[in-house]
């Protein structure tokens, strides 16, 4: 294989797996403009290594493993941010995070027929909050009740939402 | 088991929500280290959240309009799999940029085979030990509410590393936190010398001093005496007539300088005079100001500070030099529109947000946008023909990763059109096309400032002006209220007249050049105030603007 079609696959690889590294990322990090820069990191690390790339071995266990990496740094160098995980935390859980990072794909597709199961406001209050942005305070308004009874709604949802992808996700294997 | 799964999904929603404080992000913690379901549960619950993002994502870049008619379609598998596919361009796209950008770091960090792992970050100098702020620090300034400070100077902000060296407030409350771990409010007026990360004396003034188990050994000194703690919280005050020392919780070593250390514990206090004469004293917590008062102050500190930017932007609406005004906080800008503020009301000035998040602006409650994917930006369409020009901005810089940082661009440049950004390297840039595309004639000005980034304005709300008077053929940068440049532009390059038409606020639109490699130019980082006028403002008005938005 000539360099150039190496590189071509290597670009494949990685492009094929930036969500399975956004979700891997996003998991340990819990906020979602960090996750995307340090994405963007494990990128940059990934494409200099690139020699290290050989088509035949599998790209996802060696990207991840720069992107562990990459995610100790990040908590190392954020110490004045608040921060969800500590790196004891990000060294024990980093395997299960693979393991579920791996099978992204399918939950995403299991979330969307999730999402479809739900009742129709269920389903709307998830779209507001989650892909409008739309903070609690502006939907409690919207609809005249307390922040605290949509939180307790949102939970429940949310709850619900993560049972049947769940649920979904052990049908696969 | 159960309940414990219930209160982990809780505090990840708080955690999202913003809401979690210290000891419910302990508390999570501890569930996950000590339970394996619940770490698998929270990491489910993780992907969810980050294929929603995605979706959320990929659904607001495809279209602007009617997106929400998008979501509810009936066929919504359909729907899905086209923002997918959009999301799967941009990323190539940025992944494009990231491979060329990767190399030009990399070629300009002389080989960088001596460093395996480490990368340059995103910007070239972040990480040059030289520059970094903290490098000399000892502490870290992390509240100030009420602080006035000696004639001389000596101001420091929130965010800033101090030194070792004197640190003194004549009134007010500052918070250091020592990089040992230690926490020490200090009541003004106080004078404090600090020594390293473990250690501070104290000429005079009043401190509250939290040490977590971690920073035990944080020390404070005093005239004849050094207060050693052993994890705890206590309360200092020093003045003319001696030293008092109490303790609230845990205990101290008191090391008088001549006599054997004494134990002080919780509810114990110390007073010693200016003569030596060591006395029991009474323990009055709440003559100290501790962490959590300082920080609801810190609050109200800041919703006056809030109110105060409100008045004056509420007056500066009815401005006839205003061409438009973007506050970011009116309430209806969640819904993917960015309302022009100007008076009278005119909504078709009112901007359309495109990917762009919301997130917090300089105050808490005040709205801002975040810029941070490729495609992010909000897309203006200005009627009008005008002469000189104001544009003046409140922005937080994540970082200049982008070769051209946009802060407001026209879609073309075309006669008249003014293209405002920053360099990767910190350089403001300005330019106005003095005559018509395609048209032979001069060509056009470029005012660079010289640079005013460094690495410790990052994350810090700054406010960025620049003036374009067409009159005097000047053009001038402002950072923070102060010129950072004035440029005379030959009369031959600056055009009579100006105009904008569409344009992207923190973005431009793609070049219809095939040559792409500056298509990547948004701004990574946040605006939360934008403000166009028809006229060249003076120095003392910026001055002013910055002053009342100053948060």
């Amino acid at each position: 294989m000539t360099e150039s079609e190496s590189q071509e696959q290597f670009v494949r690889q990685l492009t094929e797996h930036q969500n399975r590294l956004y979700g891997y990322v996003y998991s340990l990090l819990g906020d979602h403009s960090r996750a995307a820069d340090v994405v963007q990191e494990i990128n940059l690390v990934l494409w200099r290594k690139v020699d290290e790339f050989h088509p035949d071995k599998p790209f996802l266990p060696w990207a991840f493993a720069i992107a562990r990496f990459q995610v100790l740094a990040c908590l190392r160098d954020q110490k004045r941010d608040r921060l969800l995980l500590d790196a004891e935390l990000v060294e024990v859980m980093s395997g299960e995070v693979e393991q579920q990072a791996e099978q992204f794909d399918v939950l995403r597709s299991g979330l969307r027929q999730c999402l479809q199961l739900l009742a129709s406001d269920h389903r709307d209050l998830i779209e507001q909050h989650y892909y409008h942005a739309k903070p609690l305070s502006d939907i409690a308004d919207a609809v005249d009740r307390t922040v605290g009874s949509i939180k307790v709604a949102m939970l429940r949802i949310r709850r619900q939402l993560a049972d049947c992808v769940q649920k979904r996700l052990a049908a696969e294997k | 088991m159960n309940d414990r799964q219930e209160e982990l999904e809780r505090l990840l929603f708080d955690w999202e929500s913003g809401w979690l404080d210290d000891q419910g992000i302990e508390r999570l913690r501890e569930i996950l280290k000590s339970d394996a379901d619940a770490r698998s549960r929270f990491v489910t619950m993780q992907m969810i959240g980050a294929a929603m993002q995605l979706e959320s994502d990929a659904g607001l870049s495809t279209t602007s309009v009617d997106h929400h008619a998008t979501q509810s379609s009936p066929n919504s598998a359909t729907a899905s799999s086209r923002r997918f596919k959009h999301l799967k361009l941009t990323i190539a796209a940025s992944l494009l940029v990231c491979m060329f950008g990767g190399w030009l770091v990399y070629s300009s960090v002389t080989g960088g085979a001596d460093q395996p792992e480490q990368i340059a970050g995103t910007n070239n100098d972040t990480r040059d030990a030289s520059q970094e702020p903290t490098a000399q620090g000892v502490a870290l300034v992390t509240q100030l509410v009420g602080v006035t400070w000696e004639d001389t100077g000596g101001n420091v902000e929130v965010g800033d590393a101090l030194p070792p060296g004197r640190f003194a407030i004549q009134a007010g409350h500052a918070q250091l936190e020592f990089f040992c771990g230690a926490t020490v409010v200090v009541e003004g007026p106080a004078e404090l010398d600090l020594v390293s990360v473990t250690h501070a004396r104290v000429k005079h003034g009043r401190l509250r001093a939290h040490v977590p188990p971690a920073a035990r050994g944080f020390s404070v000194e005093v005239e004849g005496l050094k207060v050693v703690d052993l994890g705890t919280e206590f309360g200092l005050s020093v003045s003319d007539s001696g030293a008092n020392v109490q303790v609230f919780d845990g205990e101290v070593e008191l090391h008088p300088h001549a006599s054997e250390p004494r134990l002080l514990k919780s509810g114990q206090g110390v007073t010693r005079t200016a003569t030596g004469v060591y006395q029991d004293a009474e323990v009055a917590p709440e003559n100290f100001v501790d962490i959590a008062s300082l920080e609801s102050r810190a609050q109200l500190q800041d919703t006056a500070h809030y109110r105060r930017w409100k008045e004056w932007s509420t007056d500066l609406r009815h401005d006839p030099r205003l061409i438009t005004y973007y506050t970011f906080d009116e309430s209806t800008d969640w819904e993917r529109r960015l309302t022009c503020s100007t008076m009278p009301p005119n909504s078709e000035l009112d901007g359309a947000i495109v990917g762009a998040r919301e997130v917090s602006g300089r105050w808490l409650g005040k709205r801002a946008l975040e810029f941070k994917q490729p495609a992010d930006r909000v897309r203006v369409q200005i009627p009008g023909e005008y002469q000189s020009l104001t544009l003046a901005a409140w922005v937080k810089i994540d970082s200049l990763d982008r070769w051209y940082n946009s802060l407001f661009l026209t879609d073309g440049y075309d006669r008249g059109e003014p293209h405002w950004q920053i360099l990767d390297d910190g350089r403001l840039y300005f330019s106005v096309r003095p005559v018509e595309q395609g048209e032979s004639g001069p060509r056009d000005f470029k005012a660079l400032s010289p640079s005013f980034w460094k690495p410790s304005l990052n994350g810090k709300w700054i406010h960025l002006a620049v003036t374009c008077d067409v009159e005097t053929n000047t053009i001038i940068h402002y950072l923070n209220g102060n010129v950072l440049s004035r440029h005379a532009v030959p009369a031959a390059q600056m055009p009579k007249t100006t105009r904008i038409g569409t344009a992207s606020i923190g973005n431009w639109a793609l070049p219809t050049l095939p040559d792409s490699r500056f298509a990547i130019r948004n701004l990574n980082g946040s605006m939360d105030e934008l403000a166009l006028f028809a006229a060249s403002l003076t120095a003392d008005e910026i001055k002013e603007m910055y002053r009342r938005g100053k948060p």
